[in-house]
């Protein structure tokens, strides 16, 4: 089922996962039934990916993430956009990342 | 032991069973224990045999109390080599205490309790649980062990095991 994903929405790491940024690489284990399962699965992100988790901070709007990360990368700004919302939509579905409440 | 732990597919475009290293599964074991929470991962080696054999899948706790016990076995960061083992605790001095390995024919040397990171509290065997060597017996097989009789007396058993 795929995730609703809006622009001008704020999204921000689930409590259940840890990330941990090791040998250069930023980890993530979900912290499934309350345990962090390395048996189960680990996610990595590769660069673009750890640049857009980084900016998920729960007060930024999609929308905004998007503006920086086009500053940043010498990418057409629609790509930078499907890069975020395929990530972010992912990221929901395996409940990592979660919508920020409205201010 | 030295765990390992398999890496699978993910967001980052990483292939399938790959393993971390002793390094990134310290970190992340640290990581997640500071969340409060097990960690469960796949071991390797053969030091805690035969109550841990090397791909068994371990289950790490916090250490709530932060009091190891004589024969519990525990994940702890060797002082002298900064790496990952999982041994058992075969003495205490003070606040700090002596671990050995089960089918390892020293002890570790000395660790205090902060190197300690956390308690084995669930060991997994090709999908079942291993419950000899966690339970009340696991004292005696502390004591057997700063004796030097363990290795000894396991050695008939492993040929037993091994013709069965």
């Amino acid at each position: 089922m795929k995730a609703k994903v809006h622009v001008n929405k704020s999204y921000v790491h689930s409590e259940d996962v840890v990330a941990r940024e090791i040998e250069g690489e930023l980890i993530i284990v979900p912290l499934v039934s309350g345990i962090g399962d390395a048996e189960d699965e680990l996610f990595t992100l590769n660069e673009t990916g750890r640049a857009i988790w980084e900016k998920l901070d729960g007060k930024k709007t999609l929308k905004k993430v998007i503006e920086e990360l086009s500053e940043g990368f010498e990418a057409p700004a629609g790509q930078i956009e499907k890069d975020v919302a395929g990530l972010v939509e992912e990221l929901l579905k395996r409940k990592m990342l979660i919508e920020s409440p409205s201010p | 032991m030295n765990p390992q732990v398999p890496r699978s597919t993910c967001l980052g475009r990483k292939g399938e069973g790959l393993f971390l290293s002793g390094t990134v599964l310290l970190e992340l074991l640290k990581a997640v224990l500071e969340k409060g929470v097990p960690f469960r991962f796949q071991a390797k080696g053969f030091s805690m045999s035969p109550f841990i054999r090397d791909g068994d899948v371990v289950t790490v706790s916090p250490s709530f109390d932060g009091t190891p016990h004589l024969g519990d076995v525990v994940a702890v960061i060797q002082p002298e080599t900064g790496r990952l083992i999982i041994h058992r605790v075969v003495r205490g001095k003070g606040s700090s205490y002596v671990t050995r390995g089960d089918n390892i024919a020293k002890e570790d040397g000395l660790v205090s309790v902060e190197d300690i990171l956390g308690f084995v509290t669930k060991v997994e065997r090709k999908g079942e649980r291993v419950v000899v060597g966690f339970g009340p017996e696991r004292i005696l097989i502390a004591i057997l062990s700063r004796c030097g009789l363990l290795t000894p007396l396991l050695l008939p058993m492993r040929k037993l095991s091994s013709i069965f």
